[in-house]
């Protein structure tokens, strides 16, 4: 069987690329041909991902598209006559971007236009959560592949150091690190003076990180390290040192940083948002709409200093990380493939 | 305490301290855009320090990109200047429409409750 991958764009430290190529690696071990191409990419991926315009698939083969924002040319993938599958990777709403991002903005907004569009013409169409799927009005969920072992063992249940808060992901606006910020700066303020917090994610553009630098000096000077292009080592050694993690996003399709979190044993708060409450299931602190950064920073406490809820977390994280183990989702995504393949 | 207790104590030890959030940046969503911020935006003005390489040891692309700006800076302004003419002009004509179809709206209304 060939299965040929289409991604909208395509860079290095981009999930659904991770997410590619990890599938590309199963198809070749399930001794199964084809390409990965995209319509844009990053000068920085070499020659990984071919352009979309190279695309010539042999009428067997599988179109497997990874929809993740809007590009005009993707669209010539559903004038081939082959047989498609649709993995919705989310979309954020354009309403986070239009202050900071017009660009983005603009791609959020045509990209949640396009994309019932390719639901409606493909032959399977499935998001990676069921929160995704469902805003296709599917119920097939092909969940991220996320391999524990690729991040090496988990951490020491109580790492030494001050209390150091975690967050992995973009610094975006929907990220809202400016929350993160803010429900740390109140923490410090009322329990841990000595605490650090390290966002690991590189801005959408310069002037947004900047300008979050800038709210990360002015509430806890000294304390806020942002850092990106972190090997996989040097990732897995910022979890190993974090005491808890805290998403105050407000808008995830999946959100893999939880993964990785409950991998490594670290707490975890997060908004209750998208596909969060699906992935984080019993195992991480949500809060509530209405619940500001005062009632984050309480978490934090909880979470760095209560030992009983620290172990209860921890084990319940695991038990999650075993929900999402790889050999289920790679059956999940063969049967969904080859049962394309059957009715080709 | 058990993770489904965390949140309640959480709220009950939040409302005892009741302080108000530190200030500086907050994100909002922009669920509608107002037309006071369609008219700023109408205005092209792409700042040049984007203008930048993201390949590894990109420095003197970023230099090349940024000279070529320059050498291009009386044929890039005035191709803002007449999107910036396109974009006000269209913008300002949309305001009156809005405005015109808002007294229409309170006319009929009128008309209807006599």
């Amino acid at each position: 069987m060939r299965v040929h991958q289409i991604l909208s764009g395509a860079g290095p430290y981009d999930a659904v690329t991770e997410q590619a190529r990890a599938f590309r690696k199963l198809f070749g071990a399930w001794g199964w041909g084809g390409r990965d191409v995209a319509a844009s990419i990053d000068p920085r991926l070499g020659n990984v991902i071919g352009p979309l315009a190279s695309l010539q698939p042999a009428a067997q083969d599988i179109l497997l598209i990874h929809y993740s924002g809007y590009a005009p040319r993707v669209r010539r993938a559903l004038e081939f006559d082959n047989r498609k599958l649709l993995i919705s990777h989310n979309i954020t709403p354009a309403r986070w971007f239009w202050d900071h991002d017009p660009m983005a903005a603009v791609s959020c907004a045509l990209g949640r236009k396009q994309l019932p569009e390719f639901a409606a013409a493909v032959d399977v169409a499935a998001g990676v959560s069921l929160f995704n799927a469902r805003e296709l009005g599917s119920e097939t969920v092909i969940p991220i592949l996320f391999d524990p072992a690729d991040f090496g063992p988990p951490a020491a249940p109580n790492p030494p150091g001050p209390p150091t808060i975690l967050f992995v992901g973009r610094v975006s606006p929907h990220k809202r690190q400016d929350a993160v910020i803010r429900a740390f700066a109140l923490y410090r303020r009322r329990h841990a003076p000595a605490a650090r917090l390290v966002l690991v994610g590189r801005g959408v553009n310069d002037t947004f990180e900047a300008a979050i630098r800038a709210l990360a000096d002015q509430l806890a000077p000294g304390a806020v390290t942002i850092e990106f292009g972190l090997s996989r080592e040097q990732l897995a050694q910022r979890y190993r040192s974090a005491h808890a993690f805290l998403c105050m996003s407000e808008h995830e399709g999946f959100c893999i940083p939880l993964l990785e979190a409950f991998h490594f044993g670290v707490p975890v708060i997060a908004r209750a948002v998208g596909g969060v409450p699906e992935v984080a299931g019993d195992a991480a602190l949500l809060l509530a709409a209405e619940d500001d950064e005062r009632v984050a920073a309480e978490l934090l406490a909880l979470a760095v200093g209560d030992e009983a809820l620290r172990a209860t977390l921890r084990e319940r994280g695991a038990a999650r990380v075993a929900a999402y183990a790889p050999e289920p989702v790679a059956r999940t995504l063969r049967a969904t493939l080859e049962s394309l393949g059957a009715t080709g | 305490m058990k993770p489904e207790e965390a949140l309640p104590a959480a709220r009950a030890a939040a409302a005892e301290h009741d302080d108000a959030l530190p200030g500086g940046l907050e994100i909002t969503p922009t669920e509608r855009v107002s037309m006071e911020q369609l008219i700023e935006w109408s205005a092209i003005e792409p700042d040049p320090t984007t203008m930048r390489s993201t390949r590894k040891l990109g420095a003197p692309i970023t230099f090349f990109k940024r000279q070529l700006l320059h050498v291009l800076r009386q044929y890039l302004r005035e191709l803002e200047a007449q999107q910036t003419r396109f974009n006000l002009n269209a913008v300002a004509r949309m305001a009156e429409l809005e405005e015109r179809l808002a007294k229409l709206e309170e006319r009929a209304g009128g008309r209807d409750r006599r």
